[in-house]
């Protein structure tokens, strides 16, 4: 099972480089989200202007398309559930 | 600023109205055409564009930045715009200016440039349904357009536009699409915040120079 722990360890370090490059937060501050941190709506960089290039970002790094109709405020309303969304996308 | 020559602001004319464009170098040096990348990602990219074409100058280059036709300081609206306006803005600007070579940002890559295609460099290029699907994306989570309602004629011909074919592809290193290099940095024109990254400019800019003259040679 080493490589699907690999693999969720890639998704996980994935989108922390999202959200370090889109929305410009410093590194170490991202790298202490936990699955508990509010994103959206709770840190200013991410407003809905953040949101369209960060999921487009997603999709490239991750290989994955999202479909309009997931896209919604609670799969971002926090860390822990955006890894997961993206974990099911990129992994099933 | 240092060497190269300096900034000037000058006048192209499509369709009947006088459009601006930037110019950064010496006007009597060799001429590279900048084309933009379009909506929200133009805004957050003219400090990094401008930069590049200031690294350009140093190298012995002049270039030229045209405001599209109803974007920055247009007297048009972008609703009243067309695709044909905007392909016919980048041929008065290479009939007026006969640049020698093109860096063509994001959906830059999309307008067809009266040049030898060898002579293009697509810097992350993508195509015009992503962008449009980034309109339409910041639409659903409510944070408008920003700002930008393009015809429904224009967003039926930037949904089909591709970028055209290039002597040169450079993309980030965070970018798994195929290029001729992959730099590191990240992805301003998707910052939510605008940032310029003086490096990145640099990087692409010395690799245009290189690419360029020993293409030449």
């Amino acid at each position: 099972m080493a490589a699907a722990l690999d693999d969720e360890m890639e998704v996980d370090a994935t989108l922390r480089a999202v959200l370090v490059d889109i929305l410009g937060l410093p590194q170490a501050e991202v790298a202490a989200f936990d699955d508990e941190t509010e994103l959206f709506g709770a840190l200013p960089e991410f407003d809905s202007m953040a949101v369209a290039g960060l999921l487009t970002e997603l999709e490239e790094r991750l290989g994955i398309l999202i479909e309009d109709h997931e896209v919604g405020a609670e799969m971002m309303e926090s860390y822990g559930a955006l890894l997961a969304f993206a974990r099911a996308k990129a992994l099933r | 600023m240092s060497g190269g020559g300096g900034l000037s602001y000058d006048r192209y004319r499509v369709n009947g109205f006088d459009e601006w464009l930037v110019r950064i170098g010496d006007p009597a040096a060799p001429a590279v055409l900048i084309l933009p990348p379009l909506f929200e990602e133009m805004n957050r990219t003219r400090a990094f564009l401008l930069a590049l074409m200031r690294r350009l100058a140093e190298a012995g280059y002049s270039s030229i930045l045209p405001d599209l036709p109803g974007t920055g300081e247009s007297p048009r609206r972008l609703e009243e715009c067309g695709w044909d306006e905007w392909q016919g803005a980048v041929d008065a600007v290479t009939e007026q200016y006969r640049p020698i070579s093109a860096i063509v940002l994001r959906a830059g890559s999309i307008f067809s440039v009266a040049l030898d295609t060898a002579s293009i460099c697509r810097v992350a290029p993508v195509s015009g349904a992503s962008i449009l699907r980034d309109l339409e994306r910041s639409n659903i989570t409510g944070g408008g357009s920003g700002g930008y309602a393009p015809s429904p004629a224009l967003a039926e011909a930037l949904g089909a536009a591709e970028p055209v074919p290039a002597g040169r592809t450079l993309r980030l290193e965070s970018d798994p699409a195929e290029a001729d290099r992959h730099f590191p940095g990240s992805p301003i024109w998707r910052r939510s915040e605008p940032e310029n990254s003086s490096e990145l400019a640099g990087l692409i800019a010395l690799d245009f120079v290189k690419w360029h003259r020993s293409a030449a040679s």
